[in-house]
């Protein structure tokens, strides 16, 4: 059995006798093999010594056994680390970001404890996943659309203090920025309420999240600062119908003003998430057979003048973005009607395509069988499809996956050199580029573009040791271009904390003297974002 | 009569003890539904752009097996009790580890009894 790092094995066995306690024995889990379903599934350190593990699981049912376990762990200095659903792969899973910590897995604390249709909220548990929230919304047939991530199977609790987002209007794709009040346990055992919630009898505790004085949510996402027990969110109301046309301009250069427009479309709320694509690279070169365009790159980075006539070559327009509209019919109408003219007075040569039209929501059984679940609020696991073996690939499946997203600010010049960035620190490491001159950002959050990357992990330690330099690599990199990652397992998480490195990392030190302050003994989730209690904080960078 | 209530009131135990011990096929489709059914079951999405259709698990076992089994799980007859223990438990490819606190152990063990109804 591990043990929390400097804590004895007759400690320990108090402290696990004390959780039982509070959580009876049943949910305590302490056996080498219940333990082990807290490993991430998708470690990059799979099997190695420094991969991230548990000493024990314990897992409350509601608030106050929450409170209990905070207070026994305090008394013994036992490192714990919250859990809601437990479903972050990529970041992490259930995995403890210091080895020896005890989850906390919060995934029996699964209520609902309101959706309101009027006024477009949920209140939740942090074990509600959004398949969870999805079907009580259906079994009640309630008037509002849930803003999901892809893959669904996350919480809302969980995704939005990791900053997840989804594929809505901008409002909503902002996990954590649509949530409005939170309930949280300190390391000292004490339940907080933010917002209105600070005020008894409140009844707009999901309606007004600022209340009065400072709004500390912020301190409880990507940090250690808390227990979060409760998150309200604002949810969009079921529009009457969806809508999408594509846009396509004919010229490499073209894509500067096809930004330009979009951002304008976003930012007045006149579009949801546009999905930008490049009918020209049609096929991409990832993983698939060698294309005319991995020809175009044997010589490195083409000229624009190469990239042009290769365009014309394929006949093909440069760029595309499909526009997605949400509302009533006559209003996503007259949208996309505003936005072709505003595209052809802007871009010579921009044509249009129509696209879907349905009137919403679509009954469960068109449901099921619609590729596009993502966009239209419904939670999934589709995308997988994408990583498992599939007829395309037809090659051995990954075993897992470390996702890097680089934030950009939106201009076409910043997506063209992250993906050559990209695409030249692949090969630098011997692995196939998939990024290209034609690779397009990702809007998930609308005020920046995200140029992403895969990198795949392994049940193999060399094969994941190459995985970690290249991702790691990748980190240096975005740095060094002032681009953020914005959210990375915990094999990473010092490493790009170190990046936000202004005025002598005064972020980090502001951080640490909260923790100091919050949470002395370094309890909960020491490490996490590179948030250090003061005990473990010396020597590293 | 004594006699007859005596056994009357053990049939009742008896029974009990056997729906409270024995695995639930029915409650095995229930727990299958919510758990799996997002990957591996029958009613998809058509072609997806990368080429499988939309459910990961059905469609990587289509392509793995090639018509030789069956790629929807809940039509397989030859489904062992312990593998299908070691993948939720362990995780396979992407499909990662299955808590306890998601899919009990009687809530498992009841997944089963559903997968391996039809075995040969």
């Amino acid at each position: 059995m591990a043990l929390p790092p400097n804590v004895s094995e007759e400690v320990f066995a108090s402290a696990l006798s004390e959780f039982a306690q509070a959580v009876g024995d049943e949910w305590v889990f302490s056996s080498d093999e219940d333990v082990a379903l807290y490993r991430d599934s998708y470690s990059i350190y799979w099997d190695e010594p420094e991969e991230r593990v548990a000493s024990a699981a314990v897992a409350p049912a509601n608030v106050e056994e929450v409170q209990q376990i905070v207070r026994v762990a305090n008394r013994y200095g036992i490192p714990i680390y919250p859990i809601s659903t437990g479903r972050n792969l990529t970041y992490g899973g259930a995995a403890p970001t210091l080895s020896g910590s005890v989850v906390v897995d919060l995934k029996r604390m699964n209520r609902v404890l309101e959706v309101d249709e009027d006024r477009h909220f949920a209140l939740v548990e942090p074990g509600v996943s959004y398949f969870d929230l999805y079907n009580y919304i259906q079994e009640r047939g309630l008037n509002v659309m849930l803003d999901v991530p892809d893959p669904g199977w996350g919480s809302p609790i969980g995704n939005s203090l990791d900053h997840g987002v989804g594929y809505t209007m901008s409002p909503y794709r902002d996990h954590f920025g649509s949530h409005c009040g939170m309930e949280f346990v300190t390391a000292e055992g004490e339940v907080v309420r933010t917002g209105n919630g600070a005020m008894p009898g409140s009844e707009s505790w999901q309606d007004y999240r600022y209340g009065v004085g400072p709004m500390i949510d912020g301190l409880l996402a990507q940090s250690n600062f808390g227990i979060v027990t409760k998150m309200g969110f604002w949810l969009m109301p079921m529009p009457e119908t969806f809508l999408t046309g594509t846009v396509t301009v004919p010229r490499y250069g073209d894509f500067d003003a096809l930004v330009k427009e979009v951002s304008y479309l976003e930012d007045s709320f006149l579009t949801g998430m546009p999905s930008f694509g490049s009918p020209a690279a049609r096929g991409g070169i990832g993983r698939q057979a060698p294309t005319q365009l991995a020809e175009l790159m044997q010589d490195g980075w083409p000229s624009v003048e190469r990239l042009e006539d290769f365009v014309s070559a394929q006949g093909r327009p440069a760029w595309s973005v499909e526009l997605r509209f949400y509302g009533p019919e006559e209003v996503v109408r007259a949208s996309w009607e505003a936005a072709k003219r505003r595209f052809g007075d802007r871009v010579a040569g921009a044509s249009f395509e129509d696209g879907d039209f349905w009137r919403l929501p679509l009954p469960a059984d068109e449901l099921a069988t619609n590729p596009r679940k993502a966009v239209l609020g419904v939670p999934a696991l589709e995308i997988f499809a994408t990583m498992a073996r599939n007829p395309q690939t037809n090659e051995a499946p990954l075993e897992g996956h470390a996702d890097l997203f680089a934030f950009l600010p939106r201009k076409a010049e910043a997506v063209h050199d992250a993906a050559r960035m990209m695409s030249e620190t692949y090969s630098e490491f011997g692995t196939p580029p998939a990024h290209h001159p034609f690779s397009t950002p990702i809007n998930f959050y609308s005020r920046a573009f995200i140029v992403a990357a895969i990198v795949p992990t392994w049940r193999d330690a060399a094969k994941n040791a190459q995985s970690r330099a290249l991702y790691s690599r990748l980190i240096d990199r975005c740095a060094e271009n002032g681009w953020i990652v914005y959210r990375t397992n915990p094999a990473f998480q010092d490493q790009l904390v170190s990046k936000l490195s202004f005025n002598n990392n005064a972020l980090l030190r502001f951080e640490e003297k909260l923790k100091d302050g919050i949470d002395p003994k370094g309890i909960i989730s020491p490490g996490r974002y590179g948030i250090w209690p003061a005990s473990m904080r010396s020597g590293r960078a | 009569m004594r006699v007859t209530i005596v056994m009357a009131a053990l049939a009742v135990l008896a029974t009990a003890a056997f729906a409270q011990d024995s695995p639930s096929a029915d409650n095995g489709k229930v727990v299958f539904d919510k758990w799996c059914t997002p990957c591996h079951g029958a009613v998809a999405p058509p072609e997806m752009p990368f080429g499988g259709d939309g459910l990961p698990g059905t469609s990587a076992l289509g392509v793995k097996y090639r018509g030789e089994l069956p790629a929807v799980l809940e039509e397989r007859t030859d489904l062992a009790p312990e593998f299908i223990e070691t993948v939720v438990r362990g995780g396979l490819f992407g499909m990662p580890i299955t808590r306890k606190t998601e899919v009990s152990e009687s809530e498992l063990e009841d997944v089963i009894a559903y997968l391996t109804r039809n075995n040969n």
